[in-house]
Formats: structure tokens, sequence, C-alpha cells
């Protein structure tokens, strides 16, 4: 080609940092996500346990609310580890709904569009891809469990005084441990189910169905088979009973038999997250196997 | 021309044997396409996990009813209500509710993901008929599945305690109990069949709102009963035939509602879903076929 | 019975996106070519005919029957879209079968008639492999059999060309004026004119939701040969430019542009003026920045179709 025709030149402006680049996809999932008018309507709607929570707090600090609203005699419940424990179990199970509509469409849909060739042909990792993807889903179950929490724990203890916020620092570190653990499984859970079904919404079924219906099967065997064990595959019972244990409190029995060890808990935890690096480690490559 | 003189034109001239052979064909082609390909082994799974369980457990009801002394008569009434838990909790509430979730939603939000719908809206077959055609085969599929399963779970259990479980199904109430398992299966088939039928025309991802429906079949008891008739379970709960007794966490899935007659169940639940199927066959006639990536 | 499709004043809209826009047309028998570029409305016309999608505004006719009445409007017509999908671990034989099954015929009818259809797209042979090991060429063949098999009054083709190797597109075109041989009402849509225009008894042009031109295939081609293009001249010195075009039998017009800074010139010969315009580089008489077809609109677009080039 003629020196003079050779117009081509590659790019050698400004780069950004290397380190950062992933959060490129993060900022794409989650326009994705809040793009969609339910969703971000679910995410302000998991906000009212919040506020009935932070009501129920005011109104056990605040002697004028109690005088007007005609609260006489000791309060029915506490402010104490039950209470917290009790609002993250209920947040729980929105992040659980609000990452099973979010979550499969992140992988899934880049399965079906062939898309993941032209990610990894980039300057970036697998190891990076997922976590672009997986930060934008921990963002928001951060959202709705453990910041919630905090806020809540903040809001007592101001209102309380008299050092209730150092007396019951262990409350925030079980918020905290407890939503991490939570979170983490179903960030890793959904997107590794959603890196092996091409389609959105077999993905939300299958994410959906991981957690409801291992748990009634292993009720099943639980009620058959007279033993305990059936429950290990109950994961909502195993993360409680894991956060039973963070806030310091006695897990009651789920069924008519003991509870199963905290350790099989976690090593069921454990397990399953394996699996599911395992799923990710499988599923996130460059290139795809077509038979038939 | 008065409604009376339409409706009776209506059964009068319409091709009903014309219809009825599109129908069949329709049928066919779902049953195929969900009964008998690899896709529909979670369908089977899910039919048939307690079953497994079950059998197990009548093989050590069988090697301990060997040894002398052994209290048939308490494993009875305790293995009856193991087995109207493992109905209700787990058949009813995630077997079933499940498997017509996947399959009724598959039935035309399928065909959408995978760009196939055209086919049948290019066939000269009324769009009525094509949604009742796929709804009967969803209904066949789940409920064949799932009544085997069901009926399986019984014989099993049953047979495990030998002569009393015996008397128990030929000569006591044991036969009523099945026939009434039966029963409840094959219409919370109908209910939720059509509920995730006409979800799957009107949303593209039905398979949320099917959780918020899952919630909401748990925790309709505690609404007045008005509402609590909007719920799949109202209807089934009178219709089970032994009582769950409420026991740690059961006692969150245990419906209680006030009394209902078993004929206003059975037809009260087959009129939601009739209308619903209804409601699904006006959506179709205005179906467009508009693919994008799901 | 009416032998035409009518659109009547149609526009359908995708949300805020214009599928096509007041399409008023009537086609008569024939093999009929829909051309335009991609995205000009030539599918949302096809699947408008088809009730797959429904209009915002108008009504569509078909031979007489309204998308609405699917059931009486799918025996006079076979629609081959261009959705390459299949039903899951599908034969070709059991697709056309299980398809035709649905029109309530029996059994026997139902085998005959596929195997007819397959004769006719020569796929005999691989009918009962699985679709989904067929090559995209078969894959073409057994959608147009099935669209075929019930022996349809009107076909309709949307891009049945795509994709295809030399060798398929020349049986494919041979197979589609057979149909239109037998008094088959063939409809065949395609973005590039000169691939339909030997077999197509008229054309209908469109561009961006719009119908620009439709009518016999000779008048519409002598109306593109006819119609000046406008092309931008961006130079030195416009006015001698402009001055020494002028002179040519070709160039009907040649302006100054508004910011004084080229030319506008209409032409008749686009060919003729580009070799005109390379003379007078030559020359030296200007310096030449920038040349540019100045007309986004039906000119360009049937540059663009006939094979000269992006619009």
């Amino acid at each position: 080609m003629a020196v003079y025709k050779r117009t081509y030149h590659a790019y050698n402006g400004p780069l950004t940092p290397h380190r950062g680049r992933f959060l490129v996809i993060s900022r794409y999932c989650a326009r994705q996500m809040f793009e969609s008018r339910i969703f971000s309507g679910a995410v302000v709607f998991s906000y009212l346990p919040f506020l009935i929570f932070a009501g129920l707090i005011y109104l056990l600090n605040s002697p004028m609310a109690q005088g007007l609203l005609k609260v006489q005699g000791a309060p029915p419940f506490a402010i104490d580890n039950q209470f917290f424990m009790k609002f993250l179990q209920g947040m729980g199970y929105f992040a659980l709904i609000l990452c099973a509509y979010a979550a499969p469409g992140l992988v899934s849909m880049d399965m079906a569009n062939n898309a993941l060739p032209l990610y990894l042909s980039r300057p970036l990792s697998r190891i990076e891809y997922v976590l672009g993807k997986a930060l934008p889903v921990a963002a928001v179950l951060s959202a709705v469990t453990w910041v919630p929490g905090v806020l809540l724990y903040l809001m007592q203890a101001s209102m309380a005084g008299g050092g209730w916020g150092w007396k019951h620092l262990d409350i925030v570190g079980a918020i905290l441990a407890g939503s991490a653990l939570w979170i983490a499984f179903l960030t890793l859970v959904s997107l590794a189910v959603s890196s092996w079904v091409r389609w959105r919404i077999i993905a939300t079924a299958a994410i959906v169905a991981f957690f409801f219906v291992p748990a009634a099967f292993g009720t099943a065997v639980t009620l058959i088979l007279r033993t305990p064990w059936g429950e290990l595959l109950n994961f909502p019972y195993l993360n409680t009973l894991i956060w039973y244990r963070l806030f310091g409190l006695e897990a009651p029995y789920w069924s008519r038999f003991p509870n199963v060890p905290l350790p099989a808990a976690w090593l069921t935890f454990l397990g399953l997250s394996a699996m599911a690096l395992w799923m990710l480690h499988e599923r996130i490559r460059a290139r795809e196997v077509v038979r038939g | 021309m008065s409604a009376v003189q339409r409706i009776r034109s209506f059964v009068l001239d319409s091709p009903w044997r014309l219809w009825t052979r599109q129908m069949l064909a329709v049928v066919r082609m779902e049953l195929k396409k969900s009964v008998i390909t690899r896709r529909g082994l979670w369908i089977y799974l899910l039919a048939f996990a307690p079953v497994a369980i079950i059998g197990l457990h009548a093989l050590d009801m069988k090697l301990r009813l060997a040894h002398p002394g052994s209290r048939v008569h308490e494993s009875l009434s305790e293995d009856t209500q193991v087995l109207a838990g493992i109905f209700q909790f787990y058949y009813l509430r995630m077997g079933i509710f499940f498997g017509c979730m996947g399959i009724f939603t598959w039935l035309l939000r399928g065909e959408y993901v995978e760009k196939t719908l055209h086919y049948y809206l290019l066939a000269p077959i009324r769009r009525e008929l094509m949604v009742l055609g796929k709804f009967v085969a969803g209904l066949l599929t789940s409920t064949l599945l799932f009544a085997t399963g069901v009926l399986l779970s019984f014989a099993l259990m049953y047979w495990g305690l030998g002569g009393e479980g015996e008397q128990f199904v030929f000569a006591g109430p044991g036969l009523g109990h099945l026939g009434a398992y039966l029963l409840v299966t094959a219409l919370a088939c109908v209910g939720y069949g059509a509920l995730f039928m006409m979800l799957s025309m009107l949303l593209k991802n039905p398979i949320v709102p099917g959780i918020i429906l899952l919630g909401w079949e748990g925790i309709s008891p505690v609404f007045p009963q008005a509402m609590q008739k909007l719920s799949v379970t109202f209807y089934l709960k009178h219709l089970t035939p032994v009582a769950v007794r409420a026991e740690g966490l059961m006692a969150l899935f245990t419906v209680v509602t006030d009394p209902v007659p078993k004929w206003l169940a059975v037809f009260g639940l087959l009129a939601l879903s009739s209308f619903v199927v209804f409601l699904a066959c006006l959506k179709a006639r205005t179906l467009q076929v508009s693919y994008h990536t799901e | 019975m009416s032998d035409r499709i009518q659109f009547e004043n149609v526009s359908k809209f995708y949300g805020e996106v214009l599928g096509v826009n007041n399409v008023t047309l009537s086609l008569p028998p024939g093999i009929t070519s829909l051309v335009g570029p991609n995205g000009s409305g030539k599918s949302t016309l096809m699947n408008l005919m088809a009730g797959l999608i429904q209009p915002t505004r108008g009504q569509v006719e078909v031979m007489g029957f309204s998308p609405r009445r699917p059931e009486a409007m799918f025996r006079v017509i076979g629609y081959c879209t261009q959705y390459d999908s299949f039903p899951h671990s599908v034969s070709g034989f059991e697709f056309i079968y299980g398809w035709l099954r649905l029109h309530g015929l029996d059994r026997h009818q139902c085998a005959a008639l596929t195997n007819e259809a397959l004769q006719r797209v020569r796929l005999t042979e691989a009918a009962h492999r699985p679709v989904a090991g067929y090559s995209k060429g078969m894959r073409q063949r057994i959608r147009l059999a099935q669209a075929i098999s019930h022996h349809p009054t009107v076909l309709i083709l949307d891009e049945p060309l795509n994709g295809l190797d030399p060798m398929a597109r020349a049986e494919s075109i041979a197979l589609f004026q057979d149909l239109g041989h037998e008094g088959m009402h063939v409809i065949i849509s395609s973005h590039i004119l000169e691939e339909v225009d030997r077999i197509s008894d008229q054309v209908v042009l469109m561009s961006h939701g719009y119908v620009v031109a439709e009518g016999d295939i000779r008048e519409v081609r002598n109306e593109v040969k006819d119609h000046p293009i406008q092309v931008l001249i961006r130079c030195s010195n416009p006015g001698s430019l402009a001055a020494r075009v002028f002179g040519q039998d070709h160039v009907v017009e040649a302006r100054l542009h508004e910011d004084g800074g080229g030319v506008l010139v209409r032409t008749r010969d686009a060919d003729s003026f580009y070799l005109l315009l390379n003379q007078i580089a030559r020359e030296g008489l200007v310096d030449i920045d920038a040349v540019a077809p100045a007309d986004d609109d039906v000119n360009s677009i049937y540059q663009y179709l006939i094979g000269g080039g992006a619009s």
C-alpha cells in the first residue's frame, strides 16, 4: 500500500486506569437493572419494612409519641438483637426477590447474544467480567440489607443514648457479617445459574426454584425419614440458623426435630458457593462448544 | 340479531369437527414438546422426588415390621399425617406450583423466547383454539405427572405398613383420601395453570409475579375471606382429606379458613380458572409477534 | 373474493419508532417485489399482511380476508418469514407435517402434502433428519416448503435469498418464477433490486417506512435512470467549477452552496460526472476537498437499491 494512503492510526491517547476498568461493565449492568420501572419500584417498596421498624424505634424511644398514641405499660417488644434479627430476616427475602429479578439477565443475555467473546477479547479478564457483573447486584442487595440495618442501629443508638450503641456493637457486626454472607451467596448462585441458562425467564425460574424447591424437598425428607438432615437442602433455613448464631440468639426448632449443627450449615454454604464458582469458571469463557 | 340468536347460531353453525381436529393437533404437538423430551426431565424430578424418599421409608418400615412387637398402629396415623404434610407442603405449595409455573409459562412465553410463535399464528386456526389446545396439553402433562407422583407416594406409604396399611386403603378411608388427593392435584393444575398461562401472556418475565403469587398463597389466610377467595389454596384446602397439624414452620404454611362446601370449592376454582382462560383467549386475539432476546 | 392485497392508510409504530407510515397500496396478482434498504419497513409490511403485527392505523386485506380472521386467511396464504428458528428437535418432515395438521387435515392428506412440498424444494432425502443439523440453505428451503405445502394462492417471502450461496440463489429464483407462472401471487422482499427485478412483474420501493415508488418494474427502472442525482463538491474555487461543469449535457443544475465553499451539481449521469470531476482535478482548475452525494432522498435510495453503493 502506498504510504500516502495509510491513513489509519492506532489510538495512542490517554487510557483509564486498568484496575477500575471492569467498572464499565458494572455501570452498564446497573443502568440495565434500573431501566426496569418494576425493579426500581421493587427497590423502593423493599424499604417499607425499614420505615415500619424505624417507626417502632421512634415509638419506643419517644415518650411524646407514646403519649400521643396512648401507649401504656411495658412495650410488647424490646429493641435488641431479636429485633434486628427479625428485620434482617425480612429484608433477606426482599433481597432474594430483587436478586431473582435483576441477576438472571446479566450473564444469560450475554450468552444468548454470543457477547462473551466480545467482552473477553478486550483487555478484560474473566474474573473482572464476573466482578463487573456481581458488583451492581451486590450493591443493590447491600442497599436493602446491611445499609438500612446499620441505619436503624444508628437511629436507635442516637435515640436511646446512654452508651447503647457501644454496648450493642455486636449487633452491627452481626448485621454486616450476616448480610455479607447472604449477599455473597445470592450473587454467586444467581450469576452461576444465569451463566448456565441462555434464557432470562428460565434463569429467573431456576434461581427461585433453587431457594424454594430443595427446601420443600428437604422438609419432605425430614418428615418422612424422621431426621433433621433433610433441612440441609433448605438454604433459607440454614442462613437463618447462621444468623441466629451471629446475633447471639438461640435458634428455635424449625420442625419437631433438633436443628442441624451449625458447622453443617456453614459447610453446605461453602460447598454450594464453591460449586457456583466452578459453574462460572466453566461457562465464562471466550469460546463456545457447539453440539449437534 | 339478539344475543340468544347469536349463541344459537354459534352453537349450530360452528365447524366443531374442524375445531376439535385442530385443537387435538395443538395438543399433540405440545405434548411432544413437553413430555417426551429431555427438556421435560425437571418436571419428572419435581413430581417423583418424594416418591423415592417414601419408597426408602416404605422399605425401612417393611424391614421393621418383620420384627415382632412393632407398633404399626402408631405408624399408620403418623404416616397418614406425614403424607398429608407432604401433599400440602411439598406437592401443593411447591411441586405443583413450580411445575405449573414452568409448564404453563413456557407454553406461550417459550414460543416467544425460541422465536417459534409465528408458526402457530400463520396457521389457519383460531387463536382461541391455539390457547385452549396449549392449555389442555399443559393440563394433561402436569396432571398426569403430579397425579402419578401422588398416587405412587400414597401407594408406597401404605404398602410399607403391610396388612394394616392394606386394611386402611381397601377397607377404610384410604381410597377416599386417595381420590381427594388426586382431585386436589388436578384442580391445582387447573388453577395454577390458568394463572400462569395468563401471566405469561401479559408479562415478559412472569416468574417474579409468580413468586409474589407464591407469597400471596402463603399469606392469604391472614386476609378477610373475600380476599382469600382470590387464592387457589383457599379452594383446595377444603378438599384435602387430612388436616395438617400446625407444627414448627408448618404453621406458616397451613391455611386456616372458614369451612366452604366441597361443591363450592370445586366449582369456585373451576369458575375462576375458566374466567382466566377466557381472558387469555381474548388476549390471544391481539397477540403480536415482536421477538427480542429474553 | 378480491384478487388483491390492499393497504389503506396503514401506519405501524413500535412505541416511538416508525415501522411504516401511511401506506396505501393495492397489489395485483403476479410477482411483486418489496425492495428497500434494511430497516425500510419491508418486513413490517409483510408482517402486517400476515397479521403477525397489527396496524396502529389503517386497514389491511389479503384477497378480501382480514388478518383478524386467521382461520380463513391462512388457507390462501403461505408466509415464509425471515426468522431462522424452528421448534425444538423437530425433523424436516415433522416440521411441515405438524403444521399441516393444524389445518385440520387428516394424517394421509398431511403426509401426502408434506412429501409433495419436500419434493418441490428437493429435500426429500434429508426429510427425516433434525432441522437443527440443516445448512442455512436447507433451512431456508424447508421453511419455503412449509409455506407452500398447503397450496396457497398467495406466497409471502421475507428476504428469501439472504445468506444463500449463488447456486442456491439461482435455484430459489427459478422456483419463485415457476410458482409465479403457475398463477400464484408471490410477494418477495429484498434489499437489492437487481436481485429480484428479473422475475418481478411489479415492484414497491420502500425507504424509512414510506413507499417511495411502486408499479410496473420497467417504469420504476426508467424512473430510476432518468432521475438526476445531486452531488456536493467542496473545493477552493466553486465559481470556476460551476462554470466548467455546467457546459455538460448530463448536468441539469449547478449552483453555489450557501456557505460559498462548494458547488451543488444535479446530474443525470453520475458515472460521466465523476469522470469529468477526475479530469478537472487533474487539470488543477480547482483544489477538491470533498465529494459527496447531497441528497438522502429517493435518488440515493435508488442508487443504493440498484447496487450503486450505500445511500
